[in-house]
């Protein structure tokens, strides 16, 4: 263990004590640093000195909104987080929800959400690869094998071949792909939006799920008894890259800053990644083996000084690091980098000093991590400390050393919010929307709008089956599902939501039809919705107006997913998602909802089975048409965002279930952008090949009794599903009261769409579907 | 005796998990090998080379790991004529190392797989493969009726079967054109390929015959649930087509 030489400070210090707040800010901005005036002169009180280079950079870390939430985390406590699914709540790097048991085994689903929207703005490929490698080794620390991978995506215009926002959107994908597939983890779920407003700022929302016993879980804890516990870096060697990372996430991008922010994106190393996954999945087989106890945490904003020092405050201790112990890939890094930059692929174990040569050689013996990338090792940088100090050396002097709870501590920034505008009742009867176009010329356009079109030229890059776990690749229902246990029944189905169009109209709403229809799309493959996890991505929350935005759709979260019963076990918040210009993306409560399928094999799928069964409608069309496909391309506003009725929503959700365990639905379908028509035609091109399935609709105003205008009906995103049953007398007869449950038409042995007036060839459509993402991912 | 198979498992393998898995449910005793322990080769009976990104695809997929020393090795296994499976990657290195097709001298490839085409991107998408040779071309394939087809997941970023005309020919003369890529009604067009591959390759295997490198991964259609083209009524947890490669190539391991 590290003894603490006596310090005589004679270290550069960060002048703040004898500056006034002009001259401090200017120094601030000179050093590259996000803190405020005020939470530097609190630094100084609280340290009863001038802080040191390394504290201050240390502080600019752990206190920017990435790390600290603290113009987010009081409003986050509204969220639901407790339940009878919940393993582990938000107090970690992910969360877990309870899957089921099996042979004796209680499972959970380990689940986390990550964005990594600025770095994917200034280089995609890096920015979005790096998201993945993060959000990998927040499941992976918890214990679990990780299993599978979606990537919620809202890009810019990318119409002109020339623009950023293009460049972004390629970029992006191409490093998801090259990543994720490198590390084989198959991506089985993820959506794209397209608008202009995310040209300045993209998002690369990245969710990752893993598998483990209850029994097997890690926490990011330095455990009781740990006081002089060896603290073990393992990983990539440690340089300059991803300097300032959390607070460069923690700012709104500057196009003037541009090479400057370039410095603070991450460098990827998917291989190194690869062996450090298998390597450490041999060192838990170890640990249990040999019943160790010990904590693990992956290394991200703040680097080793924000890992450790959370790693030892969160279990009551304190830590002393050693800087010259890390193995970095240069020789004269400056102490402050080392402590605080973000050198991707790295992990941090808390281990007993007993076993700690053993698991040293799993990593640079058994799996040669030495040999794999320059310098990447596991090695011991330090120990945990009984006195409550978070102390770094480098060279022989003490570079910082503060009260670790300061460091980690919470803190609070009170931001003003307006109080929701206050909502009228929408009349059902109300029609919003003037049918100025026929459906016959409506429908090819709304099959090849950017966000309802074929999504299959982006995804067919991810490998969605590495594993050979994959039930449901993407592209065959809403949420994909996989079996991660070999010869076990239990099934994962995960499915992601965020209409950023939704989000323009209404945030408070829009939150709630995140949880939804991530909910909707779980229970469309005849899984449990289990739990939830949230991304919430927002503008400049010094901004009132996007901080309302932000505070409101929290609320819409948090009632979505209380009436739904669905618990919130992770989350992420990406605020300053605004360029300088002032040009803010649209309100983006992202929801990502994991489900279960006790027996995988009674899994729903989204193609059409058999001609001649009967098609049904669960849900009810409204007209209300805000943010509706179908109403921009009528350039028409649509009016509000449909109502929700949630009593009617788990009557549906229950019977849904129901029926699925008994094996009545052939296929379904949750209703999304493009309605009813979309999803129907979604369902008959996921079996054309093979099966040439057409489908025959009623006429409307059957289903409505007229309330409803029929271009509302047909392409309405008001929530839903489409079920094509064999059985429809025995679906009738369980749908209970409270299912809007109405037969909209039936299964054709041919390759068309019916309605009642009007005759498509779906191979038309299907071209119409498949074509225009193909001019983006050629 | 149960035949020892060494999944052998490169920095950067992805696949062996899934592969090790296959191999014992058809009945094999298989265990995943690592790098640092090559010198255990000799130990096996049989070798599958797994996917992945070996040496993260370095100069072209499997130029490095070709070039391992863990793969002197499992050149010798070759040339004493034990059996070897390559998949995707490990197709990629056996390609490398000169041992399929094997017309030339080891290590001086006449083929590769490499860059899909049209467009040079990563494909992950279903397919069927049809053995185009006599079943008994190769005792891996000699179990299989002829025009045997199965189901597969290309997922792969260099598929596409690369070489000179004159390199070409020889392998149609020489019937080392094991797979082709085909629909699921057995045709063979264009339009079943998904990378572009020269002669429509989907696997090509060596002169002896027991060497064979398959590009596609039908290790993950090994369940009817891994199949996307399945009908309502197929039991979910039944094996799928993608499990009789295997099955063969353990019935030709078990009969030896």
């Amino acid at each position: 263990m590290l003894s603490r030489p006596p310090s005589s400070r004679t270290l550069r210090s960060f002048r703040v004590n004898g500056l006034d707040d002009v001259e401090l800010a200017q120094a601030a901005a000179r050093a590259g640093l996000a803190l405020r005036v005020d939470e530097l002169r609190r630094i100084a009180a609280q340290l009863g000195r001038d802080p040191t280079i390394v504290e201050v950079h240390a502080f600019d870390a752990q206190w920017s909104e990435h790390c600290s939430y603290k113009s987010s985390r009081h409003h986050l406590r509204k969220l639901p987080t407790e339940g009878p699914t919940v393993m582990q709540g938000p107090a970690e790097d992910a969360g877990i929800l309870h899957l089921g048991e099996w042979n004796g085994e209680r499972y959970g689903v380990v689940i986390a959400h990550e964005s990594h929207n600025h770095p994917s703005q200034v280089v995609p490929y890096e920015g979005a690869a790096t998201g993945v490698g993060g959000i990998v080794r927040d499941v992976l620390c918890m214990g679990a094998e990780v299993i599978a991978l979606a990537d919620p995506l809202r890009f810019g215009r990318v119409e002109d071949s020339q623009s950023h926002a293009r460049y972004v959107a390629q970029g992006a994908v191409d490093g998801i792909s090259a990543y994720g597939n490198a590390i084989g983890v198959p991506n089985i779920a993820g959506d794209v939006y397209f608008d202009e407003r995310f040209d300045d700022n993209c998002l690369v929302n990245v969710v990752a799920l893993g598998i483990l016993k209850e029994n097997e879980i890690i926490h990011s804890a330095a455990p009781p008894g740990a006081a002089g516990w060896d603290i073990v870096l393992v990983g990539k060697a440690t340089d300059r890259s991803g300097f300032g990372g959390a607070a460069f996430s923690s700012v709104t991008l500057d196009e003037a800053d541009e090479e400057a922010n370039k410095g603070a994106v991450q460098v990827p190393d998917p291989f190194l990644k690869n062996v450090i996954m298998r390597a450490t999945y041999a060192v838990f087989r170890f640990l249990r083996e040999n019943n160790v106890t010990a904590g693990f945490k992956d290394l991200g904003a703040g680097g080793i000084m924000g890992c450790t020092a959370e790693l030892c405050s969160s279990g009551g201790y304190g830590a002393i690091v050693d800087l010259d112990d890390v193995n970095t890939a240069v020789d004269d890094l400056p102490p402050e980098v080392i402590a605080v930059g973000e050198t991707q692929e790295r992990l941090c174990w808390i281990l007993p000093g007993e076993v700690t040569a053993a698991v040293l050689s799993i990593y640079n013996q058994e799996f040669s991590l030495p040999a794999i990338a320059h310098r990447a090792c596991a090695t011991v940088i330090g120990a945990v400390q009984n006195e409550k100090r978070y102390v770094l050396r480098f060279g022989s002097e003490i570079v910082m050393d503060v009260p670790i709870d300061l460091l980690t501590g919470t803190i609070r920034d009170e931001l003003p919010v307006r109080p929701m505008s206050e909502r009228k009742v929408t009349d059902p009867a109300r029609r919003y929307v003037v049918a100025s176009e026929s459906v016959p010329t409506l429908l090819p356009k709304v099959f090849s709008h950017r966000d309802v079109c074929s999504r299959e030229p982006l995804y067919v890059r991810y490998d969605g089956v590495v594993r050979g776990t994959t039930v449901i690749p993407r592209g065959h229902s809403g949420a994909g599902v996989i079996a991660p246990v070999p010869g076990c029944p239990l099934g994962v189905a995960l499915g992601v939501a965020g209409n950023p169009r939704f989000g323009k109209v209404d945030p408070f709403l829009a939150a709630q039809y995140a949880v939804l229809c991530a909910v909707q799309k779980v229970a469309a493959v005849g899984a449990r919705p289990l739990g939830l996890t949230d991304c919430l991505n927002f503008g400049n929350p010094q901004n009132i107006g996007h901080y309302s935005e932000f505070v409101h759709a929290i609320d819409g979260l948090s009632i979505a997913a209380r009436a739904l019963g669905t618990p919130y076990v992770s989350g992420n918040v990406s605020l300053y998602n605004e360029s300088s210009a002032g040009n803010a993306i649209p309100a983006s409560p992202i929801v990502a909802c994991a489900g279960a399928l006790d027996d995988v094999a009674a899994v729903v799928t989204g193609g059409f089975k058999r001609p001649g069964s009967a098609l049904f409608l669960v849900g009810a069309p409204q007209n209300a048409a805000g943010g509706a496909v179908f109403a921009e391309l009528l350039d028409q506003t649509g009016g509000p965002l449909p109502p929700i009725d949630f009593e009617a929503v788990n009557a549906e959700l229950a019977f849904l279930r129901a029926a699925a365990d008994a094996r009545l639905i052939l296929a379904a379908r949750a209703i999304g952008e493009g309605g009813v028509l979309a999803a129907t035609c979604m369902m008959a091109f996921g079996s054309m090949e093979q099966f040439a399935i057409g489908a025959q609709l009623t006429d409307p105003q059957d289903w409505t009794g007229g309330v409803v205008g029929e271009l509302e009906a047909y392409f309405g995103e008001w929530g839903g599903f489409v079920v094509e049953t064999a059985q429809p007398d025995v679906l009738q007869r369980i749908a209970g009261k409270g299912v809007r449950l109405t037969q909209i038409g039936r299964t054709l042995a041919e390759r068309s769409l019916r309605l009642h007036d009007a005759w498509f060839d779906l191979r038309d459509l299907a071209v119409a579907w498949r074509s225009p993402l193909a001019q983006v991912y050629p | 005796m149960i035949p020892k198979v060494a999944v052998v498992v490169f920095p950067g393998t992805n696949s062996e998990t899934e592969t090790v898995r296959i191999c014992r449910d058809v009945g094999l005793d298989a265990q995943a090998l690592h790098w640092t322990h090559a010198s255990r080769i000799p130990e096996f009976d049989a070798y599958v080379l797994p996917g992945g990104f070996a040496y993260e695809d370095r100069i072209r997929a499997g130029a490095v790991p070709a070039h391992d020393p863990l793969m002197d090795y499992v050149i010798d296994a070759a040339e004493r004529g034990k059996l070897i499976l390559g998949i995707c990657n490990g197709a990629q290195i056996l390609l490398e190392a000169g041992l399929v097709p094997g017309t030339g001298a080891v290590r001086r490839p006449t083929a590769a797989f490499t860059y899909n085409g049209p467009v040079p991107h990563f494909v992950c998408r279903h397919v069927y493969l049809k053995l185009a040779v006599d079943p008994q071309r190769s005792p891996i394939t000699a179990a299989l009726p002829a025009d045997a087809l199965f189901p597969a997941w290309a997922a792969h970023g260099q598929g596409r079967l690369a070489a000179s005309d004159e390199h070409l020919r020889e392998i149609e003369q020489g019937a080392h054109l094991a797979f082709v890529y085909a629909h699921a009604d057995g045709r063979v067009d264009d339009a079943a390929v998904p990378n572009a591959s020269a002669l429509r390759c989907a696997g090509l295997v060596n002169r002896q015959g027991n060497v064979l490198a398959i590009m596609p991964h039908p290790e993950r259609d090994a369940w009817n649930y891994n199949h996307p083209d399945r009908r309502e009524s197929e039991d979910m947890l039944a094996p799928s087509g993608g499990v009789r490669i295997f099955a063969a190539f353990a019935k030709a391991l078990f009969s030896t």
